[in-house]
């Protein structure tokens, strides 16, 4: 894993460092890392919504994470999604 | 023959499911021209060049089986300024505006879709040009049938269903002589 360094909010650093404190969780760096990876997660969760709502384009939601077209489309694929915004949700129609 | 603007998801699909022995852009090239913008190209081809189907779409664009177009008017800019569409969608709707003969956007994505409808281009998904091309004699109804089956994954309930109706129709259709359409997009 690629090491960087970002700043932290005070008091998500200070979260980190009682939970290791009180021996509920891992190293702080760890931590702060799973954080981050969550933190990417819900924003693909969340532009994921707004493209099966038809308010964003496939483009604009691999643009806005980062991504290119062709990776997404991948990672679209390996969650079992569709690539294609049109039509019935797979979980309104159980599919 | 048919000219065909291909936005980028598409294409991706086109050169990635293999139908018959041959995969699906193959099949759609032999009864239409397809051309893409400058930018669908680096994301298929080029950024996607780590992709199978990134290479088969920029063997055939070296081949000139498939067409880059510069996008050199952009009489639509102020339309498209505050959709939230990608630069790829952007410049493909643009293309529809630009170049000569061009029958329809093929596009997979809604907000593409409803937005160049909306500028009065002609909007078809993947399934509707397997259809307008079985429709014109350029593919057999089996080998449209076999690719509407092998793409049924990239598309959400009720896509491909559709499709599949419309086929038995193009079908009977054809062995009647007459008339009979449902309505599809790909009938216009």
């Amino acid at each position: 894993m690629l090491k960087v360094v970002v700043p932290v909010e005070e008091e998500i650093l200070r979260a980190a460092e009682r939970r290791k404190a009180a021996g509920a969780g891992e190293d702080i760096a760890q931590f702060l890392a799973e954080l981050v990876s969550l933190g990417y997660e819900h924003r693909l969760q969340q532009l994921h919504r707004q493209f099966e709502a038809g308010e964003i384009s496939l483009g604009y939601f691999a643009s806005e994470l980062g991504l290119g077209l062709r990776d997404l489309y991948a990672t679209l694929e390996l969650r079992g999604l569709p690539t294609s915004n049109i039509g019935a949700k797979p979980s309104i129609a159980g599919g | 023959m048919l000219t065909d603007i291909f936005d980028a998801g598409p294409l991706i699909t086109a050169c990635k499911f293999e139908s018959q022995g041959k995969i699906v852009i193959d099949h759609l090239l032999s009864g239409c021209c397809i051309a893409i913008a400058p930018r669908v190209e680096e994301e298929v081809a080029v950024l996607g060049a780590g992709y199978p189907d990134g290479v088969a779409a920029g063997e055939r664009i070296a081949q000139g089986a498939i067409q880059v177009v510069p996008v050199v008017a952009r009489k639509w800019a102020q339309h498209l300024a505050d959709y939230a569409l990608g630069d790829g969608e952007k410049d493909s709707i643009e293309l529809c505006g630009q170049v000569e003969g061009v029958k329809a956007l093929v596009t997979d994505d809604y907000l593409a879709f409803v937005v160049a409808t909306r500028l009065g281009v002609k909007a078809w998904m993947l399934p509707d040009l397997v259809l307008e091309l079985t429709e014109r004699g350029s593919l057999a109804v089996e080998a449209a049938q076999a690719i509407l089956k092998v793409i049924r994954p990239r598309y959400r309930v009720g896509v491909i269903e559709h499709s599949l109706v419309r086929l038995q129709e193009v079908r009977k259709d054809a062995e009647s002589g007459g008339a009979g359409r449902g309505g599809d997009p790909a009938s216009g």
